[in-house]
């Protein structure tokens, strides 16, 4: 757990795009266009070690997939430097293709007409095993993932649960160092995201495997990531323990008040508490403890509402992660 | 080594997909077979109208060029363009940009393993089929037309995929390359003899179809008549000259294209 695995510094990634300008004619758009630039990742800088479970999470349009395809060697970047197990992903793609799997939660990269057996064999060519080699590890995965109901369907006819065990199973038929995954529980259903998630445990712990991943599932990162890294508008704002997230905002304690009879109206609340939710049969007030104490405002609140429950807590993962990312637009 | 094992995967999974799906081969011979046959039934009239013989060649001549002509269309290199098309606009490039395969030569191949099933059989069955009907010129039954044959069929595929794949690298520049690719694909149809023989081209059109990278993909259709066995040699120079060239032009493309990758991120 001691080496670096993934070392990205500085890195930065600009796509630039022509646009048509409507104040000029059409030859000047034609021939001499507007050039735009977008920064979609901004001197971004961080390492993971080998064995680690990194979630690199962040609202949409953030930069997360450009930063995955480059350091995969799909994309090139502008400035900075990545190094992958030593290697530089923009020279050395195809030697750096051995040691990592990849995994496009909205890509297959199977064959979709034959059974998953011949994928798998085909990526064991690919990958240049012996086929002593691809037998031998087609058994490890098969028992490992639990495919052998479907390893002999075409996998066009896998359920989407199924197909993305099977995604992840193809990407690791080389046993890589490094697995990268881009959303890949994204439309799965309770119970094939936490059969996803185990397995990706499993793997970390049996084979060392690093992984990468990005996800919009709160589940993914608490179940499955030692350590997150959030992206937002190509910068990087934070990177912290997953354990240690949940405490960003704990000085923000939420209260719910379920009403006696329906709430008529919604009064104005001192400083340090501020509505979050303001519904006929409930209220979610946001405490700032810095201000002011539970114990202050559940009085407070109690003598301005008529209530028949009260529930306080603590915000979870999910609203934390929307607080920074909320928090981060603001500021920008 | 490990490239040629590779391949060999390839074309054997295609192979191996195509066959389990005979709709596919069925309606391929039907369409072959359907496009040549009333090619053939038009030229046969025409040429019996003009006493047999036109531009010195025959019907038999003619017919034969013109099946070498769709033979080798079912090899169905033209669609590596839409392929690479798809693979920019989906994004799917990156997936196989994150193996360690060069992109190129894995499409060429996916290619080939596509066609190559269908076209042996098609190939087979339409040959003993037209045998049968019209016979062989005498120009096929040489000891020079199978090796010269096999030469110029291998260098006008590695022609043709390369015309289609700098065609399909356009895709990581402009949006929709359907337009080019209509022009070459005409173009390629044409000089190549696909409706009209080459042997009735007048002299200008002629010269265009042998000295363009166009006509040159398609001299299998050149290979029966009487004048490819004196000029052989000139015609697979050609091609080799060809090769080098747009081998050339697809090798900077794709350099400069693999920096252009854009597919969406983010």
């Amino acid at each position: 757990m001691e080496s670096n695995s993934i070392i990205v510094s500085r890195l930065t990634k600009k796509f630039s795009f022509s646009a048509k300008n409507a104040s000029s004619g059409w030859i000047k758009n034609l021939f001499f266009p507007e050039k735009k630039e977008i920064v979609a990742v901004n001197d971004i800088s961080f390492s993971v070690k080998h064995g680690e479970r990194i979630a690199f999470i962040g609202p949409n349009g953030a930069g997360k997939s450009t930063t995955i395809k480059m350091l995969t060697g799909i994309l090139f970047p502008t400035s900075g430097m990545v190094t992958i197990l030593g290697l530089d992903p923009t020279k050395d793609r195809k030697k750096l293709a051995y040691q990592i799997g990849t995994v496009f939660g909205q890509r297959s990269q199977l064959l979709p007409n034959l059974p998953l057996t011949d994928s798998l064999e085909f990526f064991g060519v690919m990958y240049d095993m012996s086929d002593e080699e691809i037998q031998k590890r087609i058994r490890e995965l098969t028992e490992l993932f639990d495919l052998g109901s479907y390893i002999s369907q075409p996998v066009r006819k896998l359920s989407l649960g199924q197909r993305m065990r099977a995604e992840v199973a193809a990407s690791l038929m080389h046993k890589p160092k490094i697995i990268l995954l881009d959303e890949p529980t994204i439309g799965l259903d309770v119970v094939a995201k936490k059969s996803l998630r185990d397995l990706l445990l499993k793997i970390n712990r049996e084979e060392q495997t690093t992984i990468f991943l990005t996800s919009h599932d709160v589940g993914d990162i608490e179940s499955l990531c030692d350590r997150t890294i959030i992206i937002n508008h190509g910068i990087v704002i934070k990177d912290l323990p997953t354990q240690d997230l949940a405490k960003t905002f704990v000085y923000e304690k939420y209260i719910d008040l379920v009403a006696q009879n329906n709430f008529e109206v919604f009064p104005k609340l001192p400083n340090g508490i501020r509505y979050s939710l303001q519904e006929k049969n409930k209220v979610t007030v946001v405490v700032d403890v810095n201000q002011i104490s539970v114990q202050d405002s559940l009085k407070i609140l109690l003598s301005l509402f008529e209530v028949e429950d009260v529930n306080v807590y603590s915000a979870d993962l999910e609203t934390v992660i929307r607080h920074i990312y909320e928090t981060d637009s603001i500021g920008n | 080594m490990k490239q040629i094992r590779l391949a060999i995967k390839i074309v054997k999974t295609l192979v191996k997909d195509r066959i389990q799906y005979p709709g596919r081969l069925i309606m391929d011979l039907v369409a072959i077979l359907m496009r040549c046959g009333i090619l053939l039934i038009l030229y046969w009239t025409v040429f019996k109208l003009n006493d047999g013989m036109i531009n010195g060649s025959t019907f038999l001549f003619s017919a034969w060029s013109i099946f070498f002509y769709f033979s080798f269309s079912i090899m169905r290199y033209r669609e590596i363009s839409r392929v690479i098309m798809q693979d920019v606009q989906t994004g799917n490039v990156e997936v196989l940009f994150s193996k360690p395969i060069s992109y190129l030569s894995y499409r060429m191949w996916w290619q080939i393993g596509s066609g190559i099933y269908s076209f042996f059989v098609i190939t087979i069955v339409s040959t003993v089929g037209l045998m049968l009907l019209i016979g062989l010129p005498p120009t096929m039954t040489i000891g020079l037309f199978l090796p010269t044959f096999l030469l110029t069929f291998l260098l006008g595929s590695i022609l043709s995929l390369l015309i289609y794949i700098i065609v399909g690298l356009l895709s990581f520049w402009i949006e929709d390359i359907n337009p080019i690719f209509w022009m070459v694909d005409k173009a390629v149809m044409i000089l190549g003899g696909s409706y009209l023989s080459v042997s009735l081209f007048p002299p200008l059109m002629y010269k265009i179809a042998l000295y363009s990278p166009f006509g040159a993909s398609q001299f299998v259709t050149h290979t029966v008549f009487t004048s490819w066995q004196s000029n052989w040699y000139q015609l697979v120079g050609i091609q080799l000259g060809w090769i080098l060239a747009l081998g050339l032009i697809v090798f900077v493309m794709f350099g400069k294209a693999k920096q252009n990758v854009s597919v969406n991120g983010g």
